[in-house]
Formats: C-alpha cells, sequence, structure tokens
C-alpha cells in the first residue's frame, strides 16, 4: 500500500525548482526594496553600471545586495526628512479610526444580530450596497462636506471620521455574524438576573465576542494604514501628510528620492506584514463568507 | 392606550401643518419684500451716481470742471452723504466733509484712502475683462452697505471710452427694511381651523371625510394667502420700478440745469442708460423721457414673482404631506415603533448617522451632481443653476469618436469612454486569468504531502499580499525606471535592448499587468489552497482503485471541490482588479496619453486634474451602473450554481 502510493507521487525535485523560481519572482521586489533602502543612496539602481558594461558588471546591477551596507536612509528619513511626523500621523489616525470605528460597529453589529425591529433587513441590505458606492464618487462630494463645509482638510480628526465612518460596513457585517454564534440563552439568563441591556451587552457579549471585535480592529487598522486616495486627497499639506502620502511625494513627480522612499517603506510594511501574516486565515474566511451571503 | 381619535389628530395636523406653512411662507413673503425694497434703493442710488458721472464726464473728467460740476450737482442731490472722483492716485474732487481746507482736492491719495485706490484698479481691471469677453463677469458698478445704513456705490469714469477713474458716492442711512405683518398669515391657519371644527361635528368619526376636509380648507387657504402674498409683492415691485423712472427724471431735470449754470455742453448721455445692472448693462425698464417701459417691468415682475411663487408651492405641498401624515396616524404608530424599539435604535443610531452624513449623502450628492455642469469656476453657484439634465451622461455614452483622422493615419482618442471600458475589462479579465492559473498552479504544486520547506515557501509567496498596495505599485514602477530600473538592466543582461515601459500603450499595459499579477496571485493561491486541503484523501484513493489515471482524478474530483472556493474568490477579485485604483495611477499614471486608463483612475483624473466635478460624477455614476449589472448578474449566476 505505501509503495504504491509513492509510485503515484511526483518527484519533489522539480517541483522544488519550480517553487524556487516562483519564490525569487515574489521575493525580488522586497530585496530589491531592502537593498535600495540599506545603500545609503537615493538612487534607484543597486549598483553602478559603467557606460560599457561587462556581463558580470551588468549581473552585479541586478543581484539585490548593496554595495555597501550603510543605515543612513533609514537615519536620515527620520530625522532630515518630515518622515516621523508622517508616520506620527498615519499612528493617530489609525488608533482612533480603529477605537471610533469599531465603537460604532460593535453597537450596531449588537442591534442587527440581537433585536428584531422594521428597518433591520433594510439597514444591513444599504450597508451592503453602499460597499458597491464607487470610491470617487462619493469622494468629490466628501471633500466638498469635510474640508468647503466642516473646515476638516489637513486634519487628523477629519481623516479619522471619514475612516471611521467608511470602515463601518464590513465590520458591521463581520461582527454581526460573530454574534449570531453566541448563544442568546447566555442573554436570558442574564435577564432574569435582571441586568439591564447595557450590562449584557458590555459585560457578557463584548467580552464573549472578543476574538471577532479583536480581528475586525486589526483590519480596520490596517486598511487605514493602508489608504491612499483619500489621504492623497484631504492631506495637502506637507506636514499633515499620512505616511501613504509621503511615501508617493518621495518618488512621485520629479522627486527622485528612492533611498528614503525604500528605508520608509520598510518602516511602514513591516507592522502590516507581521500583522496580516499573523491574520490571514480569517481574512480569507471573512472575505469569501461576505461575498457568499452578498 | 386608545388611539387619540381621529377628528382630534386631523385638527392638530391642520393646525401644525398650517403654522409651519405659515410660518414658512412669512419668511419667504418677508424676505422677498426687503429684497425688492433693497433692490428699488439700489437702483434709484445708481441712477444717481450715473447721473453724475455723465456730467462729470461732459465737465472734461478733472479740473475745476469737475469739481464745479460736484458741488453744483450735490446742491441739487438730497440724500446723498458725499462725492469722490478718483484719478489713479489722484483725488479729483470730493464733497467730503473732511477733504476741506488743506485736504481740499484736488490732491494725492492719501496712504488711509488706499480702499479708494485699490476700487478704482479693481473697477477698471472688471471693465477691462468684461470688455475682452465680451460679456459679465465681474462687477463693473459696486455697491456696499456702510455701517451707518447707507450705500457706497462707486462707476468707472469714462473718458473717450476707456476707464480713467472712478466716482464713488455715499448716501445717508437708507429707510428700514419693510416688516411683513403677521396677521394674514395667522388667519391661514385659524380660519381652516375653525371651518374644519364646524365639520367635525358633521362629519363626526369618519376618516375619510375628515381627511378630504381638512386637506381641501388647507390647500384653499394657503391658495388664498399666496395669491395675496405674490400679488402684494407685484404691486411693490411696480413701485420700486415707478420710483426708479421718478429718480431718473428728477436726475435728468438736475443734470440738465447744472449744465446750462454751469455752460457745459447739454450731456449727451442718455438718462435710459442710467438704470444699470452691475455690468452697466442697461435694465431697459425707464424710457429715455424717464417713462416705464410696461413690457419690460412687467417681465421683471413675474421673474421676481415666479420665484416667490414655486417656494410657497413647495411650503403648501410641505404642509399637506404632513397634514396627512399626522391625520392618518403614520407619526403615531412612527412613534410607537421607536418607542417599542428604542433600545436597538439606540444602538444602531451613532453608526447610522456616520453612515449618512458620510457614505449615504455624499452618494445622493454625487449622484445629484451628475446632473450639473459643476466644475471649479462655478463651486459657489447652487446647483440648481447648473442643472443640465441628461447632458453629461449622453457626452460620455454618445460619444463614439473613437479614433481622430491625422494625416497619415487614425489617433486614438483614449479620453474615449469606450476605449477607457474596453481597456478596463480587457486590463480585468487578464488579470484575473493570470491570477487563478498562477495560484492554482502554485496550490496544486504546494498541496504535495510531506514536500520539504513547505511552510516556508507559502509564508514567502504569501508576502505580496501582505505588504501595501501602494508600495508595492511604487517599487515596480520604480523596477520599469527606463535608464536604472532592473527590469531594464535584465534585459541588457541578456543582450535586448532597454524598453522605455510608458511611451508605449502595450508595454506600459505590460508594466501594470506584471505588477498586478504579482500582488494578486497569493489570494487566489490561499484560496485554492484552502479548498484543496479540504479535499478528503479518501476520494483519490478511491479513484485510483477504480483505474483513474491523475488527469481524471484532477477533472472529476479536484476541480468540483475547488469551485465553491473559487466562483466567490473569482468574483470578488473581478471587482476589486476592476477598482484597482492603485496600480494604474501609480504604476502608468494613464501613460502614454490616457491609453492605460482605467475607468475609476479616468474618473477621478475628471475631478481632481481637470476639475469638471459634473462630468466626473455622471462618470461614476456609470462606473456604479456596471458594477451593479455584474452584481446582479453574479449574484444570479452563483444562486443558479448553488441550486
Amino acid at each position: 500500500m505505501a509503495r504504491s502510493r509513492r509510485d503515484q507521487e511526483l518527484p519533489h525535485a522539480p517541483l522544488h525548482v519550480f517553487l524556487g523560481l516562483a519564490t525569487l519572482v515574489t521575493v525580488y521586489p522586497v530585496l530589491w526594496v531592502v537593498s535600495i533602502a540599506f545603500s545609503g543612496r537615493q538612487t534607484l539602481a543597486i549598483a553602478d553600471v559603467p557606460s560599457d558594461p561587462t556581463f558580470l558588471q551588468r549581473l552585479r546591477a541586478v543581484v539585490p545586495w548593496p554595495q555597501q551596507w550603510s543605515t543612513a536612509n533609514f537615519t536620515s528619513v527620520m530625522t532630515d526628512q518630515p518622515f516621523g511626523r508622517w508616520v506620527l500621523n498615519s499612528v493617530v489616525v489609525a488608533i482612533f479610526t480603529t477605537l471610533l470605528g469599531i465603537f460604532l460597529s460593535c453597537t450596531a453589529a449588537y442591534a442587527f444580530s440581537r433585536f428584531k425591529f422594521p428597518g433591520r433587513r433594510a439597514g444591513m441590505m444599504s450597508f451592503l450596497i453602499s460597499q458597491m458606492f464607487p470610491g470617487v464618487l462619493t469622494l468629490i462630494p466628501l471633500y466638498i462636506i469635510m474640508v468647503q463645509v466642516l473646515g476638516l482638510g489637513n486634519s487628523r480628526l477629519g481623516m479619522i471620521i471619514v475612516y471611521a465612518a467608511t470602515s463601518i460596513p464590513f465590520s458591521v457585517w463581520m461582527l454581526k455574524g460573530y454574534f449570531d454564534t453566541i448563544p442568546k440563552e447566555l442573554e436570558e439568563a442574564a435577564i432574569i438576573e435582571g441586568a439591564s441591556a447595557g450590562t449584557i451587552f458590555w459585560r457578557i457579549v463584548l467580552p464573549l465576542a472578543k476574538p471577532a471585535v479583536a480581528i475586525t480592529a486589526l483590519f480596520s487598522f490596517m486598511t487605514s494604514w493602508n489608504e491612499f486616495i483619500l489621504a492623497a486627497t484631504f492631506m495637502d499639506k506637507e506636514d499633515m501628510y499620512t505616511a501613504p502620502v509621503g511615501l508617493r511625494f518621495f518618488v512621485g513627480g520629479f522627486s527622485q528620492q528612492w533611498g528614503y522612499f525604500a528605508a520608509g517603506s520598510i518602516i511602514v510594511s513591516i507592522p502590516v506584514v507581521v500583522l496580516f501574516l499573523y491574520l490571514q486565515k480569517y481574512l480569507v474566511s471573512g472575505l469569501t463568507a461576505g461575498s457568499v451571503k452578498g | 392606550m386608545t388611539a387619540p381619535s381621529h377628528r382630534l389628530r386631523f385638527l392638530a395636523g391642520l393646525v401644525l401643518a398650517g403654522g409651519l406653512a405659515a410660518w414658512l411662507a412669512h419668511g419667504f413673503a418677508s424676505d422677498a419684500r426687503r429684497r425688492v425694497a433693497a433692490d428699488g434703493e439700489v437702483r434709484r442710488a445708481v441712477v444717481a451716481l450715473r447721473a453724475v458721472t455723465s456730467l462729470v464726464e461732459s465737465s472734461g473728467g478733472e479740473g475745476d470742471g469737475a469739481r464745479r460740476a460736484v458741488v453744483a450737482w450735490q446742491a441739487g442731490a438730497p440724500g446723498v452723504v458725499q462725492l469722490r472722483v478718483a484719478r489713479g492716485m489722484q483725488l479729483e474732487a470730493s464733497s467730503a466733509a473732511g477733504d476741506a481746507g488743506g485736504q481740499a482736492a484736488p490732491r494725492r491719495l492719501a496712504r488711509e484712502e488706499k480702499p479708494l485706490y485699490d476700487r478704482a484698479q479693481r473697477i477698471a481691471t472688471a471693465v477691462r475683462t468684461n470688455r475682452e469677453e465680451q460679456g459679465g463677469r465681474k462687477d463693473e458698478v459696486e455697491v456696499e452697505r456702510l455701517p451707518s445704513g447707507g450705500l457706497s456705490l462707486a462707476a468707472p469714469l469714462d473718458l473717450d471710452g476707456a476707464p480713467v477713474g472712478i466716482v464713488e458716492l455715499e448716501t445717508a442711512p437708507l429707510p428700514p427694511a419693510p416688516s411683513t405683518p403677521w396677521w394674514p398669515f395667522l388667519l391661514a391657519v385659524l380660519v381652516p381651523a375653525a371651518a374644519f371644527g364646524l365639520v367635525m361635528l358633521l362629519a363626526g368619526q369618519r376618516r375619510a371625510v375628515l381627511a378630504v376636509a381638512a386637506t381641501f380648507l388647507l390647500a384653499a387657504s394657503l391658495f388664498v394667502l399666496s395669491r395675496g402674498t405674490v400679488a402684494r409683492i407685484g404691486e411693490e415691485r411696480r413701485q420700486a420700478a415707478a420710483s426708479v423712472a421718478e429718480r431718473v427724471r428728477e436726475q435728468a431735470s438736475l443734470v440738465r440745469s447744472a449744465s446750462v449754470s454751469l455752460g457745459l455742453p447739454a450731456s449727451a448721455a442718455d438718462p435710459a442708460g442710467w438704470d444699470v445692472d452691475p455690468f452697466r448693462r442697461p435694465r431697459g425698464e425707464v424710457a429715455s423721457d424717464g417713462s416705464v417701459v410696461e413690457t419690460r417691468r412687467e417681465a421683471a415682475v413675474e421673474e421676481e414673482v415666479r420665484h416667490l411663487g414655486r417656494s410657497l408651492l413647495a411650503a403648501a405641498l410641505l404642509a399637506l404631506a404632513l397634514l396627512l401624515l399626522l391625520g392618518l396616524g403614520a407619526f403615531h404608530r412612527l412613534g410607537r415603533t421607536i418607542k417599542v424599539n428604542r433600545q436597538a435604535y439606540v444602538y444602531i443610531a451613532p453608526a447610522l448617522l456616520g453612515m449618512m452624513v458620510l457614505v449615504f449623502y455624499p452618494f445622493t450628492y454625487g449622484i445629484t451632481l451628475s446632473f450639473t455642469d459643476s466644475n471649479i469656476y462655478n463651486t459657489q453657484k447652487p446647483l440648481a443653476d447648473l442643472w443640465v439634465g441628461l447632458r453629461n451622461y449622453g457626452d460620455i455614452l454618445g460619444d463614439f469618436a473613437f479614433a481622430k483622422k491625422v494625416e497619415g493615419g487614425f489617433v486614438f482618442n483614449y479620453l474615449n469612454f469606450y476605449w477607457t471600458l474596453l481597456f478596463n475589462v480587457f486590463w480585468t479579465v487578464t488579470n484575473v486569468t493570470i491570477g487563478v492559473t498562477s495560484g492554482l498552479l502554485l496550490a496544486l504544486v504546494l498541496n504535495t504531502r510531506a514536500l520539504a520547506l513547505r511552510p516556508v515557501y507559502r509564508v514567502l509567496l504569501i508576502l505580496p499580499w501582505a505588504m501595501p498596495n501602494y508600495i508595492t505599485a511604487l517599487i515596480w514602477k520604480g523596477m520599469f525606471h527606463q535608464q536604472f530600473g532592473i527590469i531594464n538592466q535584465l534585459f541588457q543582461m541578456v543582450g535586448l535592448q532597454a524598453v522605455n515601459w510608458f511611451d508605449h500603450p502595450f508595454t506600459s499595459f505590460l508594466a501594470a499587468l506584471t505588477t498586478n499579477a504579482w500582488l494578486s496571485f497569493p489570494f487566489m493561491m490561499v484560496v485554492s489552497l484552502g479548498a484543496l486541503q479540504s479535499i478528503p484523501a479518501d476520494l483519490y484513493e478511491a479513484a485510483r482503485v477504480d483505474g483513474a489515471s491523475r488527469w481524471q482524478a484532477f477533472r472529476a474530483i479536484t476541480l468540483p471541490s475547488l469551485r465553491p472556493a473559487l466562483v466567490p474568490a473569482v468574483i470578488l477579485s473581478v471587482v476589486w482588479t476592476f477598482n484597482m485604483f492603485n496600480i494604474i495611477y501609480l504604476v502608468t499614471a494613464g501613460d502614454p496619453g490616457g491609453s492605460t486608463e482605467i475607468l475609476i483612475t479616468q474618473a477621478y483624473k475628471f475631478a481632481f486634474e481637470r476639475y469638471r466635478y459634473g462630468y466626473a460624477a455622471a462618470y461614476s455614476v456609470v462606473i456604479f451602473g456596471i458594477l451593479l449589472v455584474y452584481g446582479v448578474f453574479q449574484n444570479r449566476y452563483s444562486k443558479a450554481t448553488e441550486a
């Protein structure tokens, strides 16, 4: 039996070659960024190529290993450039977006999950449909409301409010799905004990839903951390940039500060990449579950 | 709890709705009266200003002649506080109290008089601009309200058809704005309420009768009220026209007598040209002899009244709706629902409020915007003034000019909607195909039992998904750089030419495709891998026992088991790719010449680079429509496959 199965198996060596190549292609851009970041220079070439290069010199230029290692890009992007401030903006915006968004979503999701009331179905559907609104269509009015009417252009508060509101539908759907799985009997028991609705929500349901709340919070943190278009539209003053806008500032238009960009990218990416790798199994199930329901 | 009787509900509804309508109508009416009165005052002052300007112009516009003209005119014009004539840095003439003795004109303007100088410059610029554009855009006659309650007006002083300075006039405080009495509005509520009281006695609790009676009474009363209000405003507008005409006659005789006493040639100015709008275009309501031109006046009255009539109609409709809602108990039921489900609504309210203000309202506003010609030059105007109906949609969907004929061939019109749509679809199909193929292939390989280093490969292959996609886009943009980019270094290493990636639509597309493929295959891989791992090994065992080949097992077992996971993943990735803003915007930026733009980036550029907000909104609505159709289609398809 064991022997016959082995006969069926493919030899592993070609598979390793295939996977090795795929991994190389996948990892190469990352290695490229790392070499640029640690090169201590601003150019996007890894090595200087003379005017009439040999094959080896050409090869040297594509090997992602800096000619000399230096952390100059990291120190000067944080000190000479306002990147530290941009990261701070991003951190503040992402944290408060998460807090506000989660508060709003938890309460709404709980109501959608536990209460039967007129407008429940319509509410859930409207949240779902709102996910289909093209961003550009709402961007113009949002710009008018936030910047021209409320005067919240170039303000962290403005970004927080906008991000929190736009994160609500996804979070509500995720959380409602989880609340639905918490047995109702627990709450009924609490009601018999004389607990108020507030106590039940804060003391019983939320602690039970901790894992789902944590995951949703991390997603909404990552979304606002990575958001680019809204931030680029609302934050046009240089010291109010968020990290994504700032990174583009280094290499957009005629600016060619690839060293700063690379160093900044690494600083910005590490937390989300770690979070992502830790969270990805929840992400896949959440996304596909949502789309099946839709 | 018993519901309040129908009679009481309708009576309360009648009083509340009638009160609301009356309150609104009073607001509209007093606004209109104030506006008519103020317009009349301004026009009368403008007539005086233009009359004295023509006198100063015929006196030569400078020197003692001008000063004598000013003095002679002001002696005959009551209600004028001061008059100043400025030319460049020079104060030519002034009747201001402070400009006597050592300060008397002519003299250079003092530093504190910079506002006067600025005003002259502003007006001269306005005259030139309007002349160049052959239209009115900037005010040539400026009117400001002074803290004292008077007006400060300024108009250009023309010599030989060119603006050389300004004449500035300050009037005494205007009479207070007329107040609108309350009693007709109060009556409009009380009379139908009293009448309804009688109906109540007769009709008892018959709901239909009560509803019809209340509606009829309120409608009739509001109709009478608005007829009266409108007629009254029309009358006031006519009186204003008459008083302007009277002012024209006064000024004409004043200018005539002043000209005679100063020995000036009879002014050539036509008194009909004194009653002008801010762009110095005659309104035409007053004829040269100072009589009212009735046809023009009635047109103006019509205009004024139509505006008011529309507002009043809206208020009346609002009131009738409120009456019926109250009377038929909608609010009562709504209130009860809210009370019963108080808790649920309290929990939802904050999220719903946020969504309303920042998601649904902007969406509705965006749709409204798509029917207007809103752009950066007219954002301060109300949307109703910019209404263009379906023109934007017509421009987008009805533009079939795909290519322009030029010398020696054709040039594609990359701004054309259908080109962008075609490219967008092509972009989506290629990307999703590549993503599914490579993701599935890698998943199949990774699913090999007992393969060494499997977790390591897996983590490294997921990396592109974990990276923020704007960083990915910028990295690849750098790697595709023509001179220093790694891709071109590789090409040259194997003896190929360096490619200028963003100079040709196809290579530009390839660059974006590569970037997006790199970024999107991990998602498909993870989804497929999850599905593959959930297939029980027994199935393959059984197939093998039945003598199925590896390929047959793949077709009969693997593919069908992948389907439930892959279908939603493909649906999702189609939407993502279709709207993959960051990659296109940051990698190709549409280069060359907008050929690699997808719909969403095109809409963004229309809004924030070409500043055509209305057009961009219509563009986005079209995108929304496409996604909606796709969503409905996909929903039906996946339901059909589930069944």
